[in-house]
């Protein structure tokens, strides 16, 4: 072969090389906008929620109050009452069966949004104001175009008599789409209209924090002292593998390991963010360690010679030169091992995470829900309405991993600006 | 005393270029001397035209050390015997130089002879030049052989040098004294007496160079 | 054994063998070095020429296989004795290291740390003051005494070897070692610490590793010539440079053998 083809073959085989490169970015690219797209077509209209305008009189005749009532006479009144007094009369009918279909349109919660609003607005007392009461979730997901209309009455959710209601409703302009604030403020619920995931943020949140509060001094001054201090010989060796390979081990294990000697063992509460903040602590203590480890292995050795030869002790070096040094990677790396802690589902369904918890947790001692075990418990759902709450709550699972990792990125140039 | 070879050749090369060109130019100023005495004791014409040549010789070959020494000084800093290899070389190629040109500067005092000449007249400073010629011839002995022992030998004797100028010098004053008719003659042999003497002076400090670069010490007389 | 009486004796070493592991490093070491004054060890790669300056500030407990046999007394007192202050060692005996290693904090920071960590300062004047003295030392103030809150490692190289000495000089030493600390340097930074090993041996005692035979020349009062873990020949940098007694030494510092 002369040197001519043989230079013509390298730029080909180089040609192709870099095109083998670029095909497989298009490829992981484009299985990520579909995993995109398909979360946020099927997730954005959890973010909105249908509500029905209401006239409602708030003549204290009708509240059954005095003309100036006290808290304990607020507390008295029967809002279920008069709210369903102002229902009826949305579409007045005089059959039982219809009431009730009529009823239904709005959600199961409707007197207590009128109370929280009148609680809220004390100067409402004998005027007439409109609220947006939030709609059922079947209307809800009728008006979000989510049922079929066309098929027999017998296999629809929603009747003829609600569709002639919802038909008029939709003339009068008495439907609207407003800002979902529920699904961010409640807790889980049975109907799907009310259900939010403000519960388990919360109690993802708290998970997180405990776990951070717990893992990542115990990691870092682990790595420090398997990395600077401790002798070399064949028992830290053996520390070294087994710390390498528990960062392997999957994550239900821990979950067993949770049940099995924090809840039983030490009787902690079951389902409460503590208990998954340990378990999920006990999971992230090796991938905080092995990073740290390689970030302090990183720190040239001219460094802590020079801080030796000006008179400073091992540990001084250590923690005045080589940990400093050594933070970008190993906040780096804490940030991504507890981002990756965020998404886990599995060693919290065994430690009571997946009990249906209404109330939104006020303190890492409360049960509790979290995220991805949200999205579980919801896609396992058949009400149609948590279909779109499912992906919502990935998208907003996905939505604190990015802001996670920004941080990694910001917080790592920080310190390397700052440092290095 | 020491490996022959630096570890970069042309080092080694140019330290022995050094040598060689030293030995070359004593063996000139060697032959120089000689025919300069044969010019004055036997009037040797052809002798005459080969101590220009020689001299123009000795001249380049003193150029070209000049060169050589600035070089080394500046590309190989040299140290211990290398430094003192170069030094020497310096200081032996101006001695050599200054004999030769003393050696020159006496054949060209050459004038006929004149008549009714006492034999006994050039009778010491034939064996001045003889003893001249011979530590001269000695001292490339002493350089060729790095011998300080031949270079301690030529320092001893410096001192017969300078007893037979005296000698040659009273023998010629005592011919001046009776006749004056030859006195241009007589005047220039005191002359050439005296660049004898101080051409044995410029061997001795050969002889002590040497010495130096054997030693690293200077020579000491007892 | 000094020519000069009124020289005294700093550090000495007396038969110091080095082992790493089995392997020994250097072979019964005796060496006298002279307060105030520059030593250098020259030596071919390898020969135990940093292993020896090591073991005066006993960086080389540093390295778990180093075994070290004998004694180096500084001040008459062994440094190898149980029971001695290792972080007080090193304060009196301040380093140098090859490639200039300013921490990764500013100049500022770099200078006052060793002060800091030793106590020596009672106020923020009195840190400002030793951090101005020292770089002053080092020839290093007028340069970057209107950017103290600049990083080290902003510096040129040798104005980073310069902040380097100025740091070791700041825990007001009465050693310092330099293990070939112009290797990493272009010519004129060189120069400049050369100039300035001439100044600073006013003050202290200064033992330097070099492979460049003419910087050991120019610097160095007395010159220590090591050759596979052996001390070869010591004496006079005049009379090793001029005419040594050994021919091994000559033969090195000719360039015959390296």
């Amino acid at each position: 072969m002369t040197k001519e083809q043989r230079l013509q073959k390298r730029y080909a085989s180089e040609k192709r090389f870099k095109s083998y490169g670029i095909i497989s970015i298009c490829l992981a690219l484009t299985f990520v906008a579909l995993l995109v797209f398909k979360v946020l077509s099927e997730g954005s209209s959890a973010f909105v929620k249908t509500s029905i305008q209401l006239e409602l009189n708030f003549d204290h005749k009708l509240l059954n109050t005095s003309k100036q009532p006290t808290k304990e006479e607020i507390e008295d009144i029967d809002f279920y009452d008069f709210t369903l007094q102002h229902i009826l009369k949305v579409f007045p009918t005089s059959n039982r069966d219809e009431e009730k279909q009529l009823i239904k349109l709005f959600t199961s919660d409707f007197e207590f949004e009128v109370k929280k609003y009148f609680k809220a607005n004390s100067d409402i007392l004998n005027k007439v104001i409109t609220l947006n009461i939030t709609a059922s979730s079947d209307l809800d997901q009728l008006h979000k175009g989510n049922y079929q209309r066309d098929i027999p009455e017998n296999r629809r959710k929603i009747s003829n008599f609600q569709l002639k209601i919802y038909d008029q409703l939709l003339e009068k302009k008495k439907i609207n789409k407003v800002f979902n604030n529920y699904f961010f403020t409640n807790g889980d619920s049975r109907n799907p209209e009310i259900a939010g995931i403000g519960g388990s943020m919360l109690g993802s949140f708290f998970s997180i924090l405990v776990c951070l509060i717990i893992s990542f001094p115990i990691a870092l001054l682990a790595a420090v002292y398997l990395e600077e201090f401790a002798p070399k010989n064949k028992f830290t060796d053996f520390i070294e593998i087994n710390i390498n390979n528990l960062a392997a081990v999957p994550s239900i294990v821990f979950g067993l390991l949770g049940l099995g000697i924090l809840l039983n063992v030490f009787e902690l509460p079951r389902s409460t963010s503590l208990v998954g903040g340990i378990t999920l602590a006990l999971m992230t203590l090796p991938r905080i360690i092995i990073p740290c480890r390689a970030s302090l292995k990183a720190v040239p050795p001219s460094i802590r010679e020079a801080a030796l030869a000006v008179g400073a002790s091992k540990v001084q070096s250590v923690i005045h030169h080589v940990v400093p040094l050594a933070m970008p990677g190993t906040l780096s790396g804490t940030i991504i091992g507890l981002a990756q802690a965020l998404g886990e589902t599995a060693p919290l369904l065994l430690i009571g995470m997946v009990a249906f918890v209404v109330q939104v947790p006020g303190s890492p001692l409360d049960p509790s829900a979290s995220l991805p075990v949200q999205v579980f418990l919801w896609s396992e759902s058949a009400e149609r309405g948590f279909v779109e709450k499912t992906s919502a709550t990935i998208m907003v699972l996905l939505g604190f991993l990015i802001i996670m990792n920004s941080i990694a990125v910001y917080a790592r140039q920080k310190f390397e600006k700052k440092w290095i | 005393m020491t490996k022959d070879t630096h570890i970069v050749k042309s080092y080694g090369e140019e330290l022995q270029f050094l040598n060689d060109s030293i030995i070359q130019m004593g063996s000139l100023t060697e032959s120089l001397l000689a025919d300069s005495m044969n010019a004055i004791t036997i009037l040797d014409k052809e002798a005459v035209d080969r101590i220009v040549q020689s001299d123009k010789k000795i001249n380049e070959y003193r150029a070209k050390i000049d060169t050589q020494i600035m070089t080394l000084l500046v590309k190989r800093a040299p140290m211990a015997i290398d430094l003192r290899i170069t030094i020497t070389a310096l200081r032996i190629s101006q001695d050599l130089e200054r004999i030769g040109d003393l050696a020159k500067g006496n054949a060209k005092k050459m004038l006929p002879l004149p008549q009714n000449l006492s034999a006994d007249l050039l009778k010491s400073l034939k064996r001045l030049g003889a003893l001249v010629e011979s530590q001269l011839n000695k001292s490339i002995d002493a350089y060729i052989n790095k011998s300080k022992e031949i270079a301690v030998e030529i320092i001893k004797l410096d001192s017969n040098v300078n007893e037979l100028t005296y000698l040659s010098i009273k023998e010629i004053l005592s011919f001046l004294s009776k006749d004056t008719k030859n006195l241009e003659y007589a005047t220039n042999l005191l002359f050439v007496a005296k660049n004898l003497e101080r051409a044995g002076d410029h061997i001795n400090r050969i002889a002590e160079n040497i010495y130096y670069l054997v030693e690293g010490d200077y020579y000491k007389k007892k | 054994m000094d020519l000069m009486t009124d020289t005294k004796i700093k550090i000495s070493a007396n038969h110091l063998n080095v082992f790493y592991g089995q392997k020994q490093a250097l072979f019964d070491i005796s060496l006298d070095i002279n307060q105030n004054e520059v030593t250098a060890l020259i030596g071919p790669s390898g020969c135990g020429k940093s292993t020896f300056i090591r073991c005066i500030n006993r960086m080389n407990d540093v390295i778990d296989i180093c075994r070290v046999e004998g004694e180096i007394k500084i001040d008459e007192k062994n440094i190898y004795e149980p029971g001695i202050d290792i972080v007080s060692l090193r304060e009196k005996v301040g380093m140098v290291f090859q490639k200039p290693n300013p921490f990764p904090k500013s100049i500022y920071d770099n200078v006052c740390y060793g002060p800091k960590i030793h106590g020596i300062a009672e106020s923020k004047d009195d840190l400002d003051a030793i951090v101005e003295n020292s770089l002053k030392k080092a020839a290093l103030w007028n340069e970057v005494k209107d950017r103290l809150q600049e990083p080290g490692t902003s510096l040129s190289g040798g104005q980073q070897q310069r902040l380097c000495i100025a740091r070791a000089i700041s825990v007001n030493p009465e050693v310092i070692l330099m293990d070939e600390p112009c290797s990493a340097l272009d010519p004129v930074a060189t120069a400049k610490i050369e100039e300035l090993i001439d100044e600073l041996k006013q003050s202290f005692t200064i033992v330097i590793v070099t492979h460049s035979m003419s910087q050991a020349v120019r610097v160095s009062q007395k010159t220590g010539f090591f050759h596979l873990g052996k001390l070869i020949e010591v004496g006079t940098t005049e009379k090793i440079f001029k005419n040594p007694t050994n021919n091994m030494t000559q033969d090195y510092i000719t360039g015959r053998f390296g």
